[in-house]
């Protein structure tokens, strides 16, 4: 019976959000680009051969301006931008969904540890998060990925680490407000374990704060795992991550511009997706904070 | 040519949202004049503060919307004067109190910059010292030490800042003050010095004032004569003693029952049934109908005009076509 | 006021330390072996004994780290195991640059920001609102090394206006300023409108209507003044950013700076210089957000009054 009430609570509230989200024109692009993306990235893999035409090399087709059989050009070695965009996809788009979902998750024990027991844990754990919020991401990612040495996965732990510390926050905060409630002091009571009470009173709380963190974090993701590439510390050549396709690039600027030009225009058209996304979720969530 | 400072002719405010056109005024009339005090009464969500912001031409714009009306102030209309004209005329000939002094004031100007602030605008001659100075007295008048001038808002008490926003109003000597709920957001001891206080100015500087309050006690204590607003209509208007003593309109009776009588307690109280209709759904008819004990059938087919029903007051009422038609408060 | 700088200073010390010992901890914990680095690939395993002497490395990890705090006090940070060059010396010969890029791009950040998020609160919901609002949105979702690399395509290769790298004069610092200095706009620009869009509403705005001020003058004097706080909060956040993280813009432009400074020496294993410079940035960081607390108090009496209590 309780849970039937529930189930059409949390129902009409998804509802409701989504008939607010569905007038906001902006947010609607953005999903609509974001999902089109996600199938192109998938579907990449059944269209192109990874080693012959991904990083396969062609020589004598090298620098081709965008034309309609390569819509996006080729590169410096031939290798034809459009499909590796696709197929770069894959890697921006899992690292950046992987990283914050690691720090999403690493976020919430930490935040519900210092949110919960307080004193020493959470004087530890806040002050760490104190020193890397200070710190520029980039510059924590810099040094995880210089000291663990370049590959996808150091990468992936590298930018979890500035999600976990906004994520911890959000969560700590949620804690510290119904902390002390009646409801969780009866579910203490009756012997309810803490766990318990952080999946079923903590994350419901905060959840349309932690929904539009994540989107607008998958955004700050992409840039930065784009940004490491660029700087060369991130995802190893030759896979066609987007920043190292911009970054090999660098090279023919004067020549041939488009091969920068492309990538980039890709990072700030699936960035800005997710961030008209997140604008468009955060005033559907909380209509009250609309501005 | 007339003698009254304010005329508001056949006001019609709207507030146009994205829900809907919120009816706020609804073709209202009203004059005060020379040395008078009107006291404009009504519940919350009447439109009384709507009315008090469109005689400055402040209505929030959007949503709000002056669809029509006249509103004269010295024979000049407020509605059609350009944007450079309507600054010079507010703060100088009309001048208006708000209703919560905790949100009134700027955080990040002192109190004496406020004050010389409204006295700079319209005084272009004056130097800043001049304008402090006059700063200065205007706190003395309001019974403020003139020492407190470099404190911010946030060092002083409710009453102390109700206290400098009247001085702000009355720094340029307006011809007419309006006072929209001043006292409410006061404590009752602090209401009854403030309310003292605006009385005691109004007789120095000369001024007319406009009283917008829902306190019957407070229109007693300061007006002369009183209009009662409901629903962006005025259903009775006329003298403060006619109001109170000889009531005409049903909804003014169903708001004096609804006192609480501190000489006969144990009286029961009578409250108005039902809630004020949505502003956003107005009744055809009379807009008190549903709500009104004596309604009768042809109350449902439009709203009645605001008629004299002798020595000036007014009442919006068509019960009164029968000349044998009397409140039960009367009777 | 004082009294509340010097208690901000002292307390600013817990705060270094802190900082200095996860630094150092994580750093010498994680980067191997730095003997082996400064003997050299060819060195016999006496040698590199030698050299792990020299440099102390025998201790343990806790008396190195008071070792170090020490010669800190002194303004000694150690040597570089790659330049073998003292580590404070060559963080301050990096200092001018980056603090020239960015106090240059916080300039043009603010000079861009601040009037069109007033000018998109003002004009809220009109088409002009958008147009701001789509401007500030892409300046967010663009990656900046990218805006940067544009900047150079279009007005080094294409126009030749500026260079296209190095610092040496004005005209090598308008692209660089302009890269960072737009990525910050887009984000102040964010924060200026929604602050303003709160202020608006404020019953004091109408107060300053009712009193005839002109709608220029209480925008500017009564809704700017008030609206500052959060505007303070994010250039101040993104000043102790752009102190350390323009790197990107940094590598694009060949901009000597100290972002560029800690990745070089990173990636060479450089503990001494990477510790350094980082500890220093963190101290410049503290220093900045005094200098943005001090700022508050000048603009908010309310913060202000709260200071001269403590």
């Amino acid at each position: 019976m309780e849970t039937t009430i529930e189930k059409t609570k949390s129902r009409s509230l998804a509802s409701e959000t989504w008939r607010r989200l569905k007038k906001n024109k902006g947010a609607i692009i953005g999903l609509i680009f974001l999902v089109v993306l996600v199938i192109a990235a998938l579907a990449s893999g059944f269209i192109y051969d990874y080693d012959t035409q991904i990083i396969g090399q062609n020589i004598s087709q090298r620098l081709q301006r965008p034309s309609s059989e390569f819509w996006f050009g080729t590169d410096q070695v031939g290798r034809d931008i459009f499909a590796r965009i696709l197929y770069g996809a894959r890697y921006s788009l899992s690292i950046s969904a992987g990283s914050v979902l690691i720090g999403l998750i690493t976020g919430i024990i930490l935040g519900a540890v210092a949110g919960f027991y307080g004193g020493l844990a959470d004087d530890i754990i806040m002050r760490i998060a104190d020193v890397l919020y200070a710190i520029p991401n980039i510059m924590i990612a810099v040094v995880i990925v210089s000291l663990l040495g370049s590959s996808t996965i150091n990468l992936l732990l590298a930018l979890s680490v500035s999600a976990a510390t906004s994520f911890a926050r959000i969560t700590r905060a949620s804690v510290m407000t119904i902390r002390g409630q009646e409801y969780i002091e009866s579910a203490n009571a009756i012997g309810m374990p803490n766990w318990k009470i952080i999946l079923k009173h903590v994350i419901p709380n905060c959840l349309s704060p932690i929904i539009v963190q994540v989107t607008l974090l998958i955004g700050t993701t992409i840039i930065a795992a784009s940004s490491l590439s660029f700087l060369g510390i991130g995802v190893p050549a030759p896979a066609p991550e987007w920043g190292a396709m911009l970054s090999e690039g660098r090279d023919f600027m004067r020549s041939a511009s488009y091969i920068c030009i492309i990538p980039g225009l890709v990072i700030m058209a699936t960035v800005l997706a997710l961030n008209l996304l997140g604008d468009g979720l955060r005033d559907a969530l909380d209509p009250k904070m609309k501005t | 040519m007339t003698e009254n400072i304010l005329e508001i002719k056949d006001l019609v405010v709207h507030y146009e949202t994205d829900d809907g056109v919120v009816y706020a005024v609804n073709g209202i009339s009203l004059a005060i004049g020379k040395g008078q005090t009107l006291g404009l009464v009504g519940e919350t969500g009447a439109g009384k503060t709507t009315t008090a912001l469109s005689i400055l031409n402040l209505v929030p714009n959007p949503p709000g919307v002056i669809k029509s009306g006249e509103i004269l102030l010295d024979n000049i209309n407020m509605l059609s004067l350009p944007a450079r004209e309507l600054q010079n005329v507010r703060g100088k000939d009309v001048a208006m109190i708000f209703q919560d002094p905790m949100t009134a004031l700027n955080p990040v100007m002192t109190i004496g910059e406020q004050i010389a602030e409204s006295v700079m605008l319209h005084h272009k001659d004056f130097s800043k010292e001049d304008c402090i100075e006059r700063a200065k007295e205007m706190l003395r008048q309001v019974g403020i030490d003139d020492s407190r001038a470099a404190d911010y808002p946030h060092q002083l008490s409710g009453g102390m800042r109700q206290r400098v926003v009247i001085a702000i109003a009355l720094a340029c000597n307006p011809k007419l003050l309006i006072a929209d709920e001043p006292t409410t957001a006061l404590d009752v001891t602090i209401q009854a010095q403030v309310l003292a206080l605006m009385k005691q100015l109004k007789q120095e500087f000369n001024t007319v004032m406009l009283l917008i309050t829902h306190d019957l006690g407070v229109v007693a204590e300061v007006c002369d004569e009183v209009a009662v607003m409901y629903a962006g209509h005025i259903v009775e208007k006329g003298s403060a003693y006619d109001v109170f003593n000889h009531t005409l309109h049903p909804y003014t009776e169903g708001l004096f029952n609804s006192l609480p009588n501190l000489r006969e307690r144990g009286e029961e109280l009578v409250p108005i049934k039902g809630m004020m209709p949505d502003p956003m759904q107005l009744p055809t008819g009379c807009v008190f109908a549903p709500r009104c004990p004596y309604v009768m059938d042809k109350c449902r087919l439009g709203q009645p005009e605001l008629k004299d029903h002798g020595q000036s007051h007014f009442v919006a009422c068509i019960a009164y076509d029968s000349e044998d038609f009397k409140l039960r408060r009367n009777s | 006021m004082w009294k509340y700088i010097l208690k901000r200073l002292i307390q600013m010390i817990p705060a270094i330390l802190i900082t200095s010992f996860i630094i150092y901890f994580s750093m010498n914990l994680t980067s191997g072996d730095p003997a082996m680095l400064v003997a050299g690939e060819k060195a016999t395993p006496a040698q590199v004994e030698q050299v792990r002497q020299e440099l102390g490395l025998n201790d343990p990890i806790v008396i190195r780290y008071l070792k170090y705090m020490g010669g800190m006090i002194r303004g000694d940070l150690g040597t570089s195991y790659v330049t073998k060059q003292d580590v404070f010396k060559t963080f301050m010969s990096r200092l001018p640059a980056t603090l020239e890029l960015s106090f240059a791009s916080v300039l043009i950040a603010v000079l861009v920001s601040i009037p069109l998020g007033i000018y998109t609160a003002v004009n809220q919901n009109s088409w002009k609102d958008t147009a701001g609002m789509i401007f500030a949105l892409f300046g967010v979702s663009m990656p900046n090394f990218w805006l940067g690399l544009m900047l150079i395509v279009l007005f080094s290769l294409n126009l030749g206006w500026f260079p296209s790298s190095g610092r040496a004069g004005f005209q090598s610092l308008v692209l660089p300023a302009v890269t960072v200095g737009l990525g910050l706009a887009a984000l102040i620009t964010r924060t200026t409108r929604s602050s303003m869009l709160d202020v608006i509403r404020q019953d004091y705005m109408r107060t300053a209507r009712a009193k005839g001020a002109s709608e220029r003058r209480v925008i500017y004097k009564h809704g700017l003044n008030n609206a500052l706080i959060p505007i303070i909060t994010v250039i101040g956040l993104q000043l102790s950013n752009v102190l350390t993280g323009s790197v990107l813009a940094e590598t694009v432009f060949s901009w000597p700076g100290i972002g560029r400074l800690i990745f070089d020496h990173i990636s060479k294993r450089d503990t001494p210089m990477v510790t350094g410079a980082i500890i220093m940035c963190s101290i410049l960081m503290c220093l900045v957000n005094l200098v943005v607390d001090i700022v508050y108090a000048f603009f908010d009496p309310r913060i202000k009054a709260q200071y001269v209590q403590k």
